[in-house]
């Protein structure tokens, strides 16, 4: 496999320089089209990048629910549209509550809260249905299914079925324009969000010593019990920062468009898919599969419509899913069903 | 005893059957409404579906998350027929709007009874081949498989979104009659009758073809795949051959239900495709109980019947939480669902009372 060579840009530039025409028909010189497919590329860059970090954000959860617990989260897109809700709800608190000069704070409160909500409610969660369900893949999916439902209707039912908006506070409205190409602060924002994130959970789960015990329960369970780790602890916790995640991608999500109660459902097909391409257990495969949705989500779409767009990369992740069905990066081991 | 207890499914199901027959001359005498007859015929769609859906889950493990697909197309199939017979074979309303001038090529069969039963059968069956022989070949299964399937149907849906001349998006293929003609109102009732008694008639046939093949030794092997499929592997059999099949037979089954669901409903939409519905389908043959097919075909007629009677009472707000609390508790508590409870909770909860009553009289 050829790398990536790191003066693939410059390459880039050059190889149009060279095969434009001294001068465009409308008289323009040849440097000012180079300067437009410059800037054509990198905003296609950046689209990619704001696609990939919010299709990871919202499959990180699912990839340590699913990776470490082996236990399918169907009701994580409505973990996501609780996030979305909490922040908007936080929002109408503040309109009401503060005065007008603070109200760009709202967001700053609203991203614990609803990593607080959904992680209280993903343990509470875990402790009802989920704990009961260990070893049992496809009867945790489908009680998480029907989970999935409940919630959906009790969003319809407090909120109503029509959609509500969420406003961007101030410091996140409008964009930086840097030679052609804007950069809106809402997506710089998530794309940074999302490394932080990102940093935590690398952090917590290879440098400290909850992630040590989770990863022991996770790879043997009675041993690590033996050796003094409360498993159903670990476990509860697990599930609970899983649900966390959803929600703080439930915020990121509220900037983006209108909340309604299927809002978590439209995330969760991408989300599961980047889960399954990188490989289950690794946080790398997560980062690398979502990478490769958004990227190439953008990049068909810039072919054909974007609904035809998303067809199009689904199927070809599934052919790819054929030739390595354990996905991008796997866990060795000698097991006959891993 | 042995012998009454081995046919009590096959018994439940001639029930069922009677009970179903018994609708149209209630309807004749005066007592049903012809609405009523014609929800019981989409019942009837939902119970063929759900006997497929149960064939590849219940028996052999495979948990599709996306026969909406399948069901679609076969209701699509059904649904081009029916519109060009109303057109005459002419170019319909949405193709104009689309920018076409002519019909379509892909259209052209469905002008045909014959062609359209066919296709209705042949192109779901053969992207069912298509997507299993892949799939089982590379040995992808449990969860893999129901997540690449939901996949699969999200992508299906968003393609028949898009290209909308040729399917009309997101409003479907509406204002169809059925094959008999229309079947609404009550001067239409003779029609309505014959319509009800034919899907009876294939409920009933692909029922007994169900019901013998799971009790074949193709159907024991079924079992063995889902109770140890590495097992099965090591005794010789093919298992991806067997999983192809089944999940062909399942498909073609979905298809068929889907074109008699068009029949009745008068028009199909996108919404047929959609994973939610495909996971209504399962919440169906979960409680109705799975690996039992009159389970499935109890479970679908069930959970509608209920539906039906708590939407026309203004309830519909609260069916969501009574159906994702009952499935919940059956995917938690009763892994069998109804059949399940009265095959096995029931039987064990009498014997301990026995047993319990006998240590009374003992001291």
């Amino acid at each position: 496999m050829r790398r990536f060579r790191e003066d693939t840009p410059l390459l880039l530039a050059v190889y149009l320089v060279k095969n434009t025409p001294a001068r465009r028909p409308n008289g323009a010189p040849a440097w000012s089209r180079v300067l437009i497919d410059l800037a054509q590329f990198f905003n296609t860059v950046f689209n990619g990048l704001s696609l990939s970090s919010i299709i990871l954000l919202t499959s990180l959860g699912l990839a340590i629910t699913f990776g470490q617990m082996r236990v399918i989260n169907m009701a994580h897109g409505e973990f996501v549209m609780i996030g979305a809700y909490v922040t908007y709800l936080t929002q109408k608190l503040f309109l009401a509550v503060f005065p007008e000069s603070l109200f760009s704070v709202y967001y700053i409160v609203a991203v614990p809260a609803a990593f607080a909500a959904t992680f209280l409610l993903g343990s509470l969660l875990e402790l009802t249905v989920i704990s009961r369900l260990y070893g049992r893949e496809i009867d945790s999916l489908l009680a998480t299914c029907g989970i999935s439902l409940i919630f959906q209707q009790a969003a319809r039912h407090i909120f109503g079925a029509q959609g509500v908006n969420v406003t961007s506070p101030k410091f996140l409205s409008g964009g930086i324009t840097v030679g052609g190409c804007t950069f809106s602060y809402n997506r710089l924002f998530i794309i940074l969000f999302v490394a932080l994130i990102l940093f935590a959970m690398w952090f917590l789960l290879y440098r400290s010593n909850f992630g040590r015990q989770m990863r022991a329960v996770t790879q043997n369970r009675p041993m690590a019990k033996c050796v003094g780790i409360n498993s159903r602890k670990v476990d509860n916790f697990t599930f609970g920062i899983g649900s966390g995640l959803a929600g703080l991608a439930g915020c990121s999500v509220a900037l983006l468009g209108s909340i309604d109660a299927s809002v978590g459902q439209s995330y969760i097909v991408n989300s599961f898919m980047a889960v399954v391409l990188g490989g289950v257990g690794k946080l790398l495969g997560t980062v690398l599969g979502s990478s490769v949705i958004g990227f190439s989500g953008i990049a068909a779409e810039t072919f054909v419509s974007s609904s035809i767009a998303k067809a199009i990369v689904l199927l070809i992740i599934i052919l790819f899913l054929q030739k390595k069905p354990q996905g991008l990066f796997t866990i060795r081991s000698r097991a006959l069903d891993e | 005893m042995t012998k009454l207890k081995n046919q009590a499914g096959n018994l439940c199901f001639s029930l069922i059957i009677i009970g179903l027959a018994v609708m149209p001359l209630l309807m004749a005498a005066g007592v049903a409404e012809s609405p009523l007859i014609i929800f019981l015929g989409k019942c009837v769609a939902f119970s063929i579906v759900a006997i497929g859906l149960d064939l590849i889950w219940g028996y052999t493990g495979i948990l599709s998350l996306g026969h909406g697909l399948y069901f679609a197309l076969g209701g699509y199939g059904m649904a081009m027929y029916l519109k060009l017979r109303a057109t005459h074979g002419a170019i319909t309303e949405f193709m104009h709007t689309g920018g076409l001038t002519a019909l379509p090529a892909v259209w052209k069969p469905f002008q045909s009874l014959p062609l359209t039963v066919l296709s209705v059968l042949i192109v779901p069956a053969g992207l069912a081949y298509i997507i299993g022989y892949f799939i089982f070949k590379n040995r992808i299964k449990g969860v893999y498989f129901s997540i690449i399937s939901q996949a699969l149907t999200w992508a299906a849906y968003s393609v028949f979104i898009a290209l909308s001349p040729y399917t009309n998006g997101n409003v479907g293929i509406t204002e169809i009659g059925s094959l008999a003609g229309k079947i609404r109102g009550s001067a239409n009732q003779g029609r309505l009758t014959l319509l009800f008694y034919v899907s009876l008639a294939i409920l009933a046939l692909i029922y007994a073809t169900a019901a013998f093949l799971v009790r074949t030794k193709f159907g024991k092997l079924l079992i063995a795949i889902r109770d140890g499929e590495n097992r099965t592997y090591f005794s010789g059999y093919r298992v991806s051959r067997y999983k192809t099949f089944i999940y062909v037979l399942s498909a073609a089954i979905a298809a068929v239900a889907g074109a008699i669901f068009v029949n009745f409903n008068g028009s199909i939409t996108p919404s047929q495709m959609t994973i939610a519905f495909s996971v209504n389908m399962v919440i169906w043959v979960a409680i109705g109980g799975r690996g039992t097919i009159v389970g499935a075909v109890i479970g679908a007629l069930l959970v509608n019947l209920c539906e039906y009677n708590l939407s026309s009472g203004g309830m519909i707000e609260v069916w969501q939480y009574i159906v994702g609390g009952i499935f919940c508790v059956t995917i938690l508590f009763f892994k069998g669902g109804i059949m399940g409870l009265f095959r096995e909770q029931i039987p064990a909860f009498l014997r301990k009372l026995k047993v319990r009553g006998g240590q009374k009289v003992e001291s």
